[in-house]
């Protein structure tokens, strides 16, 4: 119905719906338009405004430490602040718009995996998928691979046995970055449903509840007013952090069994540039004709990267990997290593097919990052934000596993790679060099992870919190693990799947 | 003793069958840089400090540089990849007979 200022209701003011949505990040906004012109009344609780404003964005100030075997601890302490936005279209106004679906092997459960395994199938996912590309105006990603027009532009000739497979990439064009107006239409649109409100300026600082049920929410606005939200059923979709800090907040919601902000998981790229000693990561394909499916001319156009299905994992006994490679400037490494290079990749791509020109491209690497339960979040009692909210304290921990199979899964590729003759790879980062030499993605996971064991997850298979009867959890930190790809279209596709749920319970009912 | 002469020969009929007449006329890997590629035959040597130009002969080429050289190289370079036979140099991941060719190289330069 209309998107309104909590500043300017009433102090104290009361708000009445069948359903109230925490967050309208892209997760939140997704809900409220499938929900849009239903017969639910649905309100959205939203911290802040139309755009980025400092005294809000304050609010997701906390601390960061990276931790990983063998290395030197990271602190990233801007990581919190930085890696979000709290304004109405969340992280949205920011996100490269890179989408993808998880593999099927991301949902298995793999014994060699800890905590591995999704109460859904990537099967069943599809039709969330399907709709959740169409939400982002992209096309959709049919499960056989690779699709005709991917065939046509040659991917490597890998035995099929080594189970390393082109994954393909899509560019949302739906974000703040890259088409505003789109992106606008996107985050308010929806609002002029007649069954929806949003306020803006609604911070939710406390979830009530009375046993199993939740009963009501505080909101509390920057300029000191505070309002109360009540509704028969509550969706938490305030990004994989902030779902934690709420719950934690009030009064340790749904962590009877001590998982709530476990199991962080966040996406980080590997690779390095060439020095005197060695050269960079980099990928020489045998053959001439340029991998355009792999590294386009236009860097953020659809690609494939090059990833490891459930028989590469299995083989390996490795998590999810992918090789992104791209094109890249070889002309600045040292003079000797440089000839090396060029000698290296000369040599290689004559004998593996007669080519007297390699192709040198860029590559980086990814791993799924396993769950580990010392990869959390925690509140810091000692440190409040302007609404009297403890900071969070995130410990993001890379376990041995995580860099052995890093390794692994590069030798696996490179052996994969030189077999069939498509090329040599190149590795030169030493393992006390990793955490060092990574990007952190702004990918927040697995925090309140779904399991349908109330002991080993926090939410159910339908994102409902095993400890309440109405409060549903949207966003990435209901996933297990994280695989590889960049988790937006996920979240989406889950949320939708939310919003199938919620309707035909309202029918039930 | 295998001598320069010999090896030039040896990677010219490392050449893909297609193109070996070209690579005939026109040698092979005119661009090939022979610095670069001693000293990563070195850094092979230092690995395998046991091996000479004759045993490396023998190992490349036990039935001599004929067209069927090649594809029993890439044969061999497949078998190594496969058996994690693999030299590294500066990151590089090279088969094992990869390195003993480049070896082969740096004795004969
Ligand atoms: C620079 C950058 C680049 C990225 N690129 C990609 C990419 O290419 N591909 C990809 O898949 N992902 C990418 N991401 C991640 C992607 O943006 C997020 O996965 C996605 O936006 C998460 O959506 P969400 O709605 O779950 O959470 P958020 O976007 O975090 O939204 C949460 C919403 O809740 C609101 N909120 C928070 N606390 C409260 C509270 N207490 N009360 C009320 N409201 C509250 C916030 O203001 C916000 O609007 C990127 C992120 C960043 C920062």
């Amino acid at each position: 119905m209309a998107i309104i200022d909590a500043r300017t209701l009433p102090d104290a003011s009361h708000l009445e719906a069948d359903l109230v949505i925490i967050g309208g990040g892209l997760a939140g906004i997704t809900l409220a338009k499938e929900l849009a012109g239903g017969p639910l009344k649905v309100v959205v609780l939203e911290s802040g405004g139309r755009e980025m404003e400092p005294e809000t964005q304050a609010l997701y100030a906390g601390a960061c430490v990276q931790k990983a075997d063998g290395n030197k601890d990271r602190p990233l302490h801007e990581f919190p602040v930085q890696s979000r936005v709290r304004a109405l279209g969340g992280s949205g106004h920011v996100w490269g718009g890179k989408c993808g679906p998880l593999d099927p092997a991301d949902f298995a459960e793999r014994a060699w995996i800890p905590y591995s395994g999704w109460p859904i199938s990537r099967e069943a996912m599809q039709p969330y998928y399907d709709r959740a590309c169409d939400m982002l105006e992209i096309d959709r990603f049919p499960p056989e691979r690779p699709n005709a027009a991917e065939a046509s532009l040659q991917p490597l000739a890998l035995d099929a046995r080594d189970g390393f497979f082109p994954a393909p990439r899509l560019f949302a064009r739906i974000s703040g970055r890259t088409d505003r107006p789109a992106f606008d239409r996107f985050r308010t649109q929806f609002a002029e449903a007649p069954n929806i409100d949003v306020y803006l300026y609604a911070n939710v600082v406390r979830i009530r509840r009375e046993r199993n049920t939740i009963t009501g929410l505080d909101i509390a606005c920057l300029d000191g007013k505070r309002h109360k939200a009540k509704a028969t059923r509550y969706v938490l979709a305030t990004g994989g952090i902030e779902n934690v800090r709420l719950l934690l907040a009030s009064d340790n919601l749904g962590n009877r069994h001590d998982l709530v902000g476990r199991f962080f998981q966040g996406h980080v790229t590997y690779s390095n540039d060439s020095d005197a000693q060695r050269e960079g990561s980099a990928f020489a394909a045998s053959r001439a004709e340029p991998l355009d499916l792999y590294a386009p001319a236009l860097r953020y156009g659809p690609h494939c990267v090059i990833g490891a299905g459930l028989a590469a994992q299995k083989r390996m006994k490795t998590g999810n990997f992918t090789a992104t490679l791209f094109r890249a400037n070889f002309s600045n490494a040292d003079a000797k290593v440089a000839a090396e290079t060029q000698t290296i990749s000369k040599v290689s791509a004559q004998l593996d097919k007669g080519q007297a020109q390699p192709n040198l491209l860029g590559f980086f690497a990814m791993t799924e990052h396993f769950p580990h339960p010392e990869s959390r979040i925690t509140l810091d009692q000692s440190q409040k934000d302007a609404l009297g909210m403890p900071r969070v304290n995130l410990t993001w921990v890379h376990g041995k596993k995580d860099y052995d199979d890093l390794e692994r899964s590069i030798d696996g590729l490179a052996a994969a790679m030189g077999a069939a003759g498509e090329g040599r790879l190149c590795w030169s980062l030493r393992r006390d060099e990793l955490l060092a030499s990574s990007n952190a993605s702004r990918h927040h996971m697995g925090t309140t992870r779904m399991h349908a064991d109330p002991r080993k997850g926090v939410v159910d298979a339908d994102g409902r919190l095993h400890e309440a009867n109405n409060l549903y959890v949207a966003g990435s930190s209901v996933f297990p693990t994280s695989g590889i790809v960049n988790p937006t279209l996920t979240i989406l596709a889950l949320t939708i799947r939310l919003a199938d749920h919620l309707k035909s319970e309202k029918k039930a009912a | 003793m295998s001598t320069r002469r010999d090896l030039l020969a040896a990677l010219v009929a490392l050449a893909a069958a297609p193109s070996l007449s070209q690579a005939q006329t026109s040698g092979f890997l005119p661009g090939l840089d022979k610095d670069a590629a001693r000293r990563i035959g070195e850094a092979w040597r230092k690995a395998h400090p046991g091996d000479t130009a004759k045993t490396l002969v023998a190992k490349l080429f036990p039935t001599g540089r004929g067209p069927e050289a090649l594809p029993r190289l890439r044969r061999a370079m497949a078998a190594d990849f496969r058996a994690g036979a693999i030299f590294a140099h500066r990151g590089w991941r090279l088969s094992n007979t990869e390195g003993a060719l480049f070896a082969l190289v740096s004795m004969e330069t």
